[in-house]
């Protein structure tokens, strides 16, 4: 039973602002840890490499760095380990691992298809914001 | 000088010959101890130079510009803290991660929370490859 070794056997009570950063980032070694596990799980290599997936899993904590309150971060936390879970026994597939975590920013370059080449610089920023 | 005296010490029960040349002396002991302390005369080697390989120093460097997406000419030595270059307690966790990725090692929680600059990560490093390796 891989997902009863990583599933919290008491719930997340962080008493203070600075314990719940402990276990934010006791959380993110564990899945650093694990992403060589999850790259041969899911066949990655081609994809991405480790330090791309560490960065990805980097982006997706510091999206809730404003977060303040102990118990909110313990509800985050607790969601984040059992995506982690679901990930590394298998119970999500390729295409979820891919489109969910490792497209979304830009999209691989390597998979721009060939009617994006020659579009010119001034669409391809229009496409992407605002702003250039 | 005052490692090579200090082996001479150590070897001279076993080398009671060689004592009349000290210079061509300490060079046959080295040569002829080393299959059988050659652990020992490694890490006291280590421990008498500088505290991390300059070599370590440059991997690390490497690894926190590129996590922490420096450009090439801004200084990063040994004596630059992680905090100063721009990287939040996130970052520093993730570049402790990439360090461990690139040498191999494990790193306790403990340890990785006393690493301020670059030079504490590479001795870090340095002490868990021969721990590793020993």
């Amino acid at each position: 039973m891989a997902f009863t070794l990583r599933s919290v056997k008491v719930p997340l009570n962080s008493a203070s602002l600075e314990e719940a950063r402990g276990r934010v980032f006791d959380f993110f070694r564990k899945a650093c840890r694990s992403i060589p596990t999850i790259m041969d799980i899911y066949n990655l290599d081609d994809v991405v490499t480790k330090s791309q997936l560490r960065s990805i899993i980097a982006s997706e904590i510091r999206k809730n760095t404003h977060v303040t309150n102990p118990k909110v971060i313990d509800l985050l936390l607790f969601k984040g380990m059992e995506e982690l879970n679901n990930i590394v026994e298998h119970a999500k597939q390729r295409h979820h691992i891919i489109g969910q975590y490792v497209l979304g920013r830009q999209g691989l370059a390597q998979d721009l298809d060939t009617k994006d080449e020659g579009t010119s610089d001034f669409l391809k920023n229009f496409y992407k914001s605002n702003y250039f | 000088m005052a490692s090579s005296t200090g082996l001479s010490l150590k070897f001279s029960p076993l080398s009671t010959s060689f004592k009349q040349n000290k210079v061509r002396g300490i060079c046959n002991v080295n040569s002829v101890s080393l299959p059988s302390r050659g652990m020992r005369l490694g890490s006291l080697r280590l421990r008498v130079s500088c505290a991390a390989k300059p070599e370590t120093v440059d991997k690390v460097c490497s690894i926190v510009r590129k996590q922490l997406a420096l450009p090439k000419d801004s200084p990063v030595t040994g004596e630059s803290k992680f905090s100063a270059l721009g990287a939040d307690s996130l970052d520093t966790v993730e570049i402790v991660m990439g360090l461990e990725e690139e040498f191999g090692i494990s790193v306790e929680e403990e340890s990785a929370q006393h690493i301020l600059t670059v030079q504490d990560a590479a001795d870090l490093i340095e002490k868990l490859v021969e721990q590793k390796s020993a």
